[in-house]
């Protein structure tokens, strides 16, 4: 199956690339309305029952070789996602699903990304109950308190940035009072980052001090299913004259399977609480955000087990601006503050140079361009670590030919001195992507 | 605070005072026909209510064709709430139906006369409150030929108004902008109706020609408020326009305060968006 994929998928990927663009003029001829708006079914009552869904080919080409993967594509699939929404008069039921054709897996895979309800069963309170994406927080791309399930492989690899959110199957309560908020989301089993795990993209594994790739694909294995390891979220927040305050609480797993058991070998998902506070508000004609994190690994408390990650102070401080019609600048810092460092640097198993610093320090900027009414986008994200010396460049530009039919193009550039740093791990993955997509 | 109510009783007040005592008092300096016709402030400021403020709240359903220079045609459906408050505040709730791909979109907006506005954005994929940076407020409205400041309306403190012409149906007034550097056009012209206060027309020049214009080529009575329900916005150097029409608009609903929130974003009030 594999070596029929390879063989055929480039020319797969190219043949699905070119029908959506033939299809693109009689799409438009579809979504003509009859001259005359009056007559236009504009006028009926709305069906409780409506769905939408899109098709898309993506294409990711590595721009060098990799030597611990020999698929020079990261990318390369065919995707179909139906939603249907379902309007009663008690709620709301939303089903999304996707069905891909995914050429560098060499497989047909589905999933459902939403199938939840979503209801208020008092004035002040909405429950939504369910798989759903969740997201708070106030990070462009970096994430302190928002500690719900990431997909890593999917951005990085070059999907779309919808897909960076991975869903949970959880339970949402959302309270509203005057000037007081407050979510609880549960999830009752712990959903982890999808974590890179050498499929796609290699990574680097500090046990063997090297960059590594697929098979065998790193499987970490998740906590069990008991109610005590069941996940809780907590957003107090509110909005005082423009300024927005939130106050965060975690009590669950590390996404990342930065833990190890020695006694069976495995990766492991360490335990973590975190407490977190954020701000954000108008400043001198744009925008500024602020957010912090203190991350409690509570099966390491003193920081001198090798096999499980240290505590962190975390903190971010944001401001985006327009500098002219259309060209919009945001620029972050962010550190990351290792705890119990001596410990932690005295316990650390492997190569002394694939330590992590104390402190680690990230300025992120980012530009964007709007032109052609929006129709057009260009865009790019940096990531710049001064004392990890990596990076990570990721340009963008989204073309919007029609209601219908987008494409995307860009290209996610890593570089760093050392393989061990979060973004030098990966600059043998470093590629150009394109994608078409054709909504209905 | 009924805030519309507010104006009318200040501008009948006003209208007594020019046409009882005051008027005579005023006709000896002035001379009599410029008692009858109001001054040009007062004519920006009706218009602006006219067109921005009608009710204390308002709904509407929108839908936008939009032309391009080559003819291709895209559309954008959403659904409009507005509450007034005090001291020419207003919030808007704007949740997109069509197309596919902003479906569940929703903005909200603070407007703050005086300051800059506070804007945030739903986006339902990522589950994602983001909010947007003030700036410049004339550049395009999801992807159409109307401003952000079409939408919201542009503070009448940023031109100077002048009342060039006074025709049978319209007043003709001429605004020129304080910080020319500020926007893209040098003035513009706005035709505004006698009888209803809208602007019926405007059309923005530099280098003293029209590149854009606004007409409103359909107004409905609507409880009580004459409301614009069909407006075209031509770009004249381009070739390509936009046509907007409202359905389904009504006044005064009550729509509560507590609609205008982030509550709304994630969770679009269907109580109030519905018809």
């Amino acid at each position: 199956m594999k070596r029929w994929f390879g063989r055929q998928r480039q020319r797969h990927v190219a043949a699905g690339l070119l029908a959506l663009l033939a299809a693109s003029p009689l799409a438009a001829q579809d979504e003509e309305w009859a001259g005359d708006w009056d007559d236009d079914p504009w006028g009926e009552e709305a069906s409780a029952f409506s769905w939408y869904g899109f098709v898309e080919g993506a294409g990711a080409w590595r721009t060098r070789s990799n030597p611990a993967i020999g698929d020079d594509m990261t990318l390369e699939e065919l995707r179909l996602q139906l939603e249907g929404e379902y309007r009663a008069d008690w709620g709301t039921v939303s089903v999304k699903a996707d069905g891909v054709a995914d050429g560098v897996e060499g497989e047909f895979t589905g999933e459902v990304r939403e199938a939840m309800v979503n209801f208020s069963p008092a004035e002040r309170l909405d429950v939504r109950l369910g798989r759903q994406v969740l997201t708070w927080g106030t990070g462009d791309l970096l994430f302190l308190n928002d500690l719900f399930p990431k997909d890593w492989q999917s951005f990085l690899a070059g999907r779309d940035d919808d897909y960076l959110k991975a869903p949970s199957d959880a339970a949402r309560f959302s309270w509203y009072g005057e000037a007081i908020n407050l979510d609880v989301v549960v999830t009752p089993h712990f959903e982890p980052d999808r974590y890179v795990d050498g499929s796609r993209l290699s990574y680097y594994d500090p046990a063997r001090g090297t960059v590594v790739g697929a098979p065998p694909a790193l499987a970490a294995d998740a906590p069990s299913r008991t109610v005590d390891n069941a996940e809780l979220a907590l957003r107090l927040y509110g909005l005082a004259g423009a300024q927005e305050w939130a106050l965060y609480a975690y009590r669950g797993f590390f996404g990342q399977p930065t833990a190890f058991d020695p006694e069976r070998g495995v990766a492991t998902f360490a335990r973590l609480n975190s407490l977190g506070v954020s701000l954000r508000g108008p400043f001198k004609g744009g925008i500024y955000h602020l957010e912090t994190a203190w991350y409690d690994s509570a099966d390491d408390r003193d920081g001198n087990d090798p096999d499980v990650p240290n505590g962190e102070l975390r903190l971010l401080v944001g401001y985006e601006r327009k500098m002219a019609t259309s060209f919009t600048v945001g620029t972050q810092y962010y550190l990351e503050w290792l705890q119990h460092y001596d410990d932690y640097a005295t316990s650390h198993p492997f190569a002394a140079d694939a330590r992590r610093d104390e402190l680690r320090h990230l300025v992120t900027l980012r530009l964007s361009y709007r032109m052609l009414r929006d129709n057009l986008v260009l865009g790019v994200m940096n990531f710049y670590s001064p004392s990890d010396e990596d990076a990570f460049l990721r340009p963008t530009v989204t073309w919007r030919y029609s209601d219908n039919l987008q494409f995307n193009a860009g290209a996610n550039l890593f570089t760093g001195q050392r393989d061990s740093t979060f973004y030098g791990q990966f600059e043998a993955n470093s590629n150009v992507f394109l994608r078409a997509r054709y909504s209905f | 605070m009924n805030l519309s109510r507010l104006f009318r009783h200040l501008c009948a007040a006003r209208h007594a005072l020019l046409t009882g005592g005051g008027a005579l008092a005023l006709a000896l300096i002035t001379g009599s026909a410029q008692a009858q016709a109001p001054d040009v402030t007062e004519i920006v400021e009706r218009a602006n209510q006219a067109s921005f403020y009608a009710g204390n709240d308002g709904r509407s359903e929108a839908r936008m064709r939009i032309i391009d220079g080559s003819g291709r045609e895209q559309v954008r459906q959403f659904t409009l709430l507005r509450r007034n408050g005090e001291a020419g505040r207003q919030r808007y709730l704007v949740a997109f139906s069509r197309p596919t791909d902003v479906r569940g979109t929703v903005f909200l907006v603070y407007k703050n006369p005086g300051a800059d506005d506070d804007r945030w954005l739903y986006l339902p994929g990522l589950d994602l409150v983001r909010r947007i940076a003030p700036g410049d407020k004339r550049t395009s409205f999801v992807g159409s030929h109307v401003f952000y400041e079409d939408v919201s309306g542009r503070h009448l403190e940023d031109d100077t108004h002048e009342l060039i012409e006074t025709t049978a149906e319209h007043y003709v007034v001429k605004s020129t902008p304080k910080n020319p550097g500020s926007v893209e056009f040098a003035e513009f012209t706005t035709w505004i109706d006698r009888d209803t206060w809208l602007p019926m027309r405007s059309e923005y020049a530099r280098d003293r020609r029209v590149y854009r214009r606004m007409t409103i080529q359909e107004v409905q009575q609507i409880d009580g408020y004459p409301t614009g329900t069909r407006m075209l916005m031509e770009d004249l150097d381009s070739g390509g326009h936009t046509l907007v029409e409202f359905r389904f608009s009504a006044y005064d609903l009550g729509i509560p305060e507590s609609v205008f929130t982030e509550r709304s974003l994630r969770n679009p009030p269907r109580q109030w968006l519905e018809r």
